[in-house]
């Protein structure tokens, strides 16, 4: 099996519906178990009580943000240089699910922020970078969807999520030098890690389940898409009326 | 060719003479409309001034380079840029440059009267005025880049600053802080070398940029 036939619109679309059947129910077990193990298993924080759980949403959410957004870029970018079809479809139908986890990770922090900090939300340097990814985002959805012409439209967002992600880091640590009083990273520090492992595997774990969760909803996505952009053509509509 | 359309431009910016003045008047009102919003209470407005500036500044280069390309878009000449035998690249620079020489340099020319109105003091003026000078052109020509890219989009009033704002907030952080520490006293040369690095950084690249967004644009 070579890529250029699981690239083909109609092949993927034929072939994924009990993929992404199968991963959403995998999906739904995995966040059980992880959520059984973040909220019951794991020990609680000493300092923080028990409040800190909420980091098994709030951190994999933040990294899937990112993530989602590089994947994003990296996709237009293909469909750019290369003209895939199907990666253009992949590279916009991110936009809203890394919408949505920049939201849940900014909920999540402020839900955390209240009993720690004392307030909802501060104007510190990662809630305030988060704050402008979500921006970046809506900033492509809202290109996107101006559009009449959606094969152009692909094109132009994909420009624009390209260029934000040269722009992420550089917005990251301006923000970052302009002010910081965020709890530390502490799970990268490679020497001496703050974090206890039997905190850091349900977190890992929880990680590992927000990535299913993207690869099942964004191949859901992305049939919606096809669908969306092959209505009219003759394949769909065979296979439809089957 | 390249004089050809140098002379253009500047024929067509001195012809509607309302497109150098009306900015500078924008820019006026907006910055005495704050007084007024906020009470007339002099240490407040020292310091918070230096953030009206920039604000007044991210409105006027929005506004004037929203629908940069539209006109030349709608009547074909993106084409015949892109056909000529004269680089697009050069072309592009030099919009860039004249689009700020005629929107940002005037307002740069009347911060001193600002500093006047607001009482801000010698040193503290000079730094904001060399925040903008280095500042502003990054900010023209990422406005221009965002009217780019919404060329094939009929109305597009609210997309272009949506787009482009995230993109701004690099150079504002480093420009207010840099007048923010030298109103302070401390040092702020560091935060110029760093807006000017973003300048070296954005103004090459951005004529290639453009270029690759307008042939996107038309090959639809």
């Amino acid at each position: 099996m070579n890529i250029s036939k699981i690239a083909n619109l109609k092949f993927f679309f034929t072939n994924t519906k009990n993929l992404s059947r199968f991963l959403g129910l995998f999906t739904f077990i995995l966040f059980f178990f992880g959520i059984y193990w973040g909220l019951y298993v794991a020990p609680s924080d000493y300092l923080q009580g028990e409040s800190y759980r909420i980091m098994y949403l709030h951190v994999p959410a933040a990294w899937l943000s990112l993530q989602v957004y590089m994947f994003m870029a990296i996709t237009g970018f293909v469909s750019l240089v290369w003209k895939v079809k199907i990666m253009e479809i992949i590279s916009i139908q991110c936009a809203p699910i890394g919408a949505y986890f920049t939201l849940i990770a900014l909920v999540t922090g402020m839900v955390w922020g209240k009993p720690t900090w004392g307030t909802y939300w501060v104007w510190d340097a990662r809630l305030t970078s988060e704050l402008i990814l979500l921006f970046l985002y809506i900033g492509v959805i809202a290109l996107y969807s101006a559009f009449s012409d959606k094969r152009q439209a692909v094109k132009i967002t994909s420009l624009l999520a390209i260029v934000g992600l040269v722009n992420i880091p550089i917005i990251h640590y301006s923000v970052e030098w302009w002010n910081t009083l965020h709890q530390g990273p502490s799970v990268t520090k490679f020497e001496q890690p703050s974090m206890h492992i039997s905190m850091l595997l349900p977190l890992l774990y929880m990680f590992l389940v927000f990535n299913v969760y993207f690869i099942a909803v964004l191949i859901k996505r992305v049939q919606l898409g096809i669908y969306n952009r092959e209505k009219r053509s003759k394949w769909m509509e065979d296979y439809l009326s089957d | 060719m390249l004089r050809k359309i140098i002379y253009k431009e500047f024929k067509s910016y001195f012809r509607n003479l309302n497109s150098i003045f009306l900015p500078l008047i924008f820019f006026f009102l907006i910055i005495s409309i704050f007084p007024l919003l906020i009470g007339p209470d002099k240490n407040l407005l020292n310091k918070i001034i230096p953030g009206i500036v920039w604000i007044t500044v991210i409105f006027t280069t929005l506004l004037s380079s929203s629908n940069f390309f539209k006109d030349e878009y709608n009547n074909g000449f993106i084409e015949t840029y892109l056909t000529s035998e004269t680089s697009l690249e050069l072309i592009l620079f030099l919009k860039i440059i004249l689009c700020w020489i005629f929107t940002c340099l005037p307002i740069i020319f009347f911060i001193p009267i600002v500093s006047i109105f607001f009482d801000i003091p010698l040193k503290n003026s000079f730094v904001i005025l060399f925040t903008l000078i280095i500042g502003s052109p990054i900010l023209v020509s990422i406005g221009i880049f965002g009217s780019s890219l919404t060329l094939g989009i009929p109305k597009n009033n609210v997309l272009v600053p949506v787009i482009t704002l995230p993109f701004y907030i690099p150079i504002l952080i480093f420009s207010a802080s840099a007048i923010e520490s030298v109103s302070s006293g401390l040092p702020y040369e560091m935060q110029l070398y760093i807006l000017t690095a973003l300048l070296c950084f954005v103004l090459p690249i951005m004529p290639y940029l453009l270029k690759y967004t307008l042939t996107l644009s038309i090959n639809n």
